[in-house]
């Protein structure tokens, strides 16, 4: 392994985090606010990490699959330790736990805060922790090679390395065409959705970020009360209708763009995502009303939000669904593990993997009926291979496995069960919000501090998809 | 340069924490200070109309002379001393609350129907009494409130001051890890290699074979041995 060629590489992607520094520095300049010198010193310290190994290293033509792997890994641990800087320089409420925890949660696009008080931040450091989703929101890497010329042979081995395993095979394009596709959507549906957040009201920087949250589907607002403080039913809808856009693949979405708008119906993954959110809507809506809310419009409106929310792991609120009944919660605890399709900005399991162990089950059922025949899983008209399938069943187990061990984990420190579980659950899946002490109007504060690394950690095996991780930690075992 | 960048930062904010330590007893311990007299002289006041209640004239009237004096005294301090938004409210309301209060013993009580009068002191002197030091307890609060504040941001200016110090340090020594890395790997090590490799073609013929990565002088060092390992073979007269 080549560790001045990781360090070029991981340099760029500490130059892109820099961008990004900038900007926030410079709006904390225009506002005059105490973020100025946190940002101004992280966007030195990021800039000169970045440029230094470029200075060095000269390009490289190729490079190897146990080098991408390192890259990638590093470039998101890097990324987490350079966005804490601006959180810890600045104090306040934030200590090292809390500031790599809140750190982790932006750019694992999780959303899941440590703030009691949010709006306390200055307009700088809140413009930064929405950037670091929006960095996070399609892969750290893949932004970085959007916005580079052509790099060849190491473009393709990063670009296979930190997209889903099954995002890679759902597109039908080479790599630097899917790229491009990728950052096409990404800013188009940013912009969009920032146009529309003011059409309805908002002031350009609430816009923004919100905007920035809700494409990345992370989940972090400016406001304590997250959407609920606008109290607009057209800022709740704009929000609604691209959460579920930004869930769906976006190959998917630059055909339909294109001309194609049957393609997305024609995606039995995207027929189940979609069916699932409107079970889910219908079923808590049912249970809501009446108990929480007295008009069905209300019952429809906030149960909506707040399903399309975790189902798409966004984590947005404009309702405490901690105090909603445990039905209700059961339904979100499900999209929660589940949430939505693979190629997007979403995280957990994803609506894919789902459908492709329903496949499965179903297989096994019949073949137990038809010892003889032949059958294959097939997902739309394509047969899935059976280390596909293997890996599947592999992956959920896995998963489950890591949410259990830690709510073990944070039971053991004396959190409740309701909130290690759903908090385990949250984290890994990049939701953010659970219930109990961290439900959706809540924080996670008052989880201890090693709690706090703990999900951290599932935050970024959610992220990086478990095996990503898993691999970089046994890099003494590749061959 | 990041050192310059972080003790330029912590100079800035332990200036500002000198200053905001400054504001602090300015602006905040000086009103919490005149409000104690003031609350002190309206304790004096009370005990005086207390003393005329009972027909002690001239003891009565010489306490209420000194803690008049003294309260107006505070009070001048805490009118100068206005530096917090909503304290010319406070300030106004303990003035025309001290001047109905003082209204009801400025006139002679000794003599009167007042003197022994328990109910009359109750429902309007001390009652006055009351609202005053009511007024001057929410100054008070006011600027506790705000010094507890400005203590607060002082502790993150003293964090600011800190931080990004131990920052620079721990940045410094990956920087130097980095760079002495660099240095080795395409200087020292390239180096070390070009002359281990000329040893051992003076000593054993063996060929030269160093491979550079840089395209800089130690790639053009590197280069010109290799052209003149060749003519130096085809120099030497055959064994």
């Amino acid at each position: 392994m080549r560790a001045h060629v990781i360090l070029r590489y991981v340099g760029l992607v500490l130059l892109f985090d820099a961008l990004f520094l900038l900007i926030s520095c410079l709006i904390s300049g225009f506002h005059s606010d105490s973020a100025f010198f946190p940002l101004l010193y992280t966007t030195l310290i990021s800039t000169l990490f970045g440029v230094f190994p470029l200075i060095f290293v000269p390009p490289t033509t190729s490079i190897t699959n146990q080098e991408g792997f390192t890259i990638v890994i590093l470039s998101w641990l890097l990324s987490c330790l350079v966005g804490l800087l601006p959180y810890i320089m600045w104090g306040g409420e934030f200590t090292l736990t809390s500031a790599w925890f809140e750190s982790v949660s932006g750019f694992t696009t999780t959303g899941s805060s440590i703030l009691t008080n949010v709006e306390a931040l200055p307009l700088g450091l809140l413009f930064w922790r929405s950037a670091t989703h929006w960095i996070g929101g399609i892969g750290i890497i893949i932004f970085v090679l959007s916005v580079l010329p052509h790099m060849g042979k190491p473009a393709m081995i990063l670009y296979r390395t930190e997209m889903s395993s099954l995002a890679v095979d759902n597109f039908h394009y080479r790599s630097q065409k899917t790229i491009q596709i990728l950052a096409i959507i990404y800013v188009g549906l940013t912009l969009v959705e920032t146009i529309s957040l003011l059409l309805c009201g908002m002031n350009l920087f609430d816009a923004t970020t919100h905007s920035f949250a809700t494409i990345a589907t992370g989940g972090f607002s400016p406001k304590n009360l997250s959407i609920g403080y606008y109290r607009s039913t057209s800022i709740e809808i704009v929000i609604m209708v691209f959460m579920i856009l930004s869930g769906i693949n976006f190959g998917l979405l630059f055909a339909a763009v294109s001309g194609n708008i049957s393609e997305i119906w024609k995606s039995s993954i995207v027929r189940y995502y979609l069916f699932a959110l409107a079970a889910g809507i219908i079923l808590v809506t049912l249970k809501a009303h009446g108990n929480l809310f007295q008009s069905w419009t209300d019952a429809l409106r906030y149960s909506a939000f707040q399903i399309i929310s975790v189902g798409t792991s966004t984590g947005f609120a404009t309702a405490d669904t901690s105090i909603w009944p445990p039905f209700a919660q059961l339904v979100m605890i499900y999209l929660t593990l589940q949430c939505a399709c693979a190629g997007s900005t979403s995280g957990g399991i994803k609506a894919d993997r789902i459908v492709l162990f329903w496949k499965t089950m179903t297989k096994r059922i019949k073949k137990m009926q038809h010892p003889a025949a032949v059958i294959k899983v097939k997902i739309d008209t394509l047969v899935v291979d059976d280390d596909v399938v293997e890996v599947n069943i592999l992956y959920i187990s896995f998963y489950v496995g890591i949410v259990f061990l830690s709510t073990i984990l944070l039971t053991a420190l004396g959190v409740d069960i309701l909130s290690a579980f759903s908090g385990s659950a949250a984290t890994m899946g990049n939701v953010g919000p659970g219930f109990g002490m961290v439900g959706s109007m809540g924080n996670y504060s008052q989880i201890p501090d090693i709690g706090k690394w703990i999900l951290s950690a599932t935050m970024l095996l959610g992220r990086l998809e478990i095996f990503g991780l898993i691999l970089f930690l046994a890099a003494k075992s590749w061959k | 340069m990041m050192l310059v960048v972080a003790g330029v930062w912590s100079i800035y904010e332990l200036t500002t924490v000198g200053t905001s330590v400054q504001r602090m007893l300015d602006d905040n311990y000086k009103s919490i200070n005149a409000g104690r007299t003031m609350i002190e002289a309206l304790e004096r006041e009370d005990s005086a109309v207390l003393l005329l209640l009972s027909g002690n004239w001239e003891q009565g009237r010489s306490i209420l002379g000194s803690a008049d004096s003294l309260f107006q005294k505070g009070f001048t301090i805490a009118q100068q001393n206005v530096t917090i938004p909503g304290e010319p409210g406070f300030v106004d309301e303990i003035r025309s609350r001290y001047d109905v209060y003082r209204g009801s013993w400025k006139e002679p009580i000794v003599g009167t129907s007042k003197e022994g009068n328990l109910n009359w002191y109750f429902q309007q002197v001390h009652q006055a009494f009351l609202d005053v030091r009511l007024s001057v307890e929410e100054l008070i609060a006011l600027n506790d409130q705000t010094m507890y504040l400005t203590a607060s941001d002082l502790k993150n200016k003293a964090h600011r001051a800190i931080v990004p110090g131990i920052v620079a340090i721990l940045a410094g020594l990956a920087f130097t890890i980095i760079f002495n890395f660099f240095i080795n790997y395409y200087i020292v090590s390239p180096i070390i290699k070009t002359t281990a490799a000329i040893h051992k073609f003076v000593e054993t013929g063996e060929p030269f074979n160093v491979q550079v990565e840089t395209n800089d002088e130690l790639f053009q060092l590197v280069s010109s041995i290799q052209r003149l390992v060749p003519q130096k073979r085809a120099s030497e007269p055959p064994k």
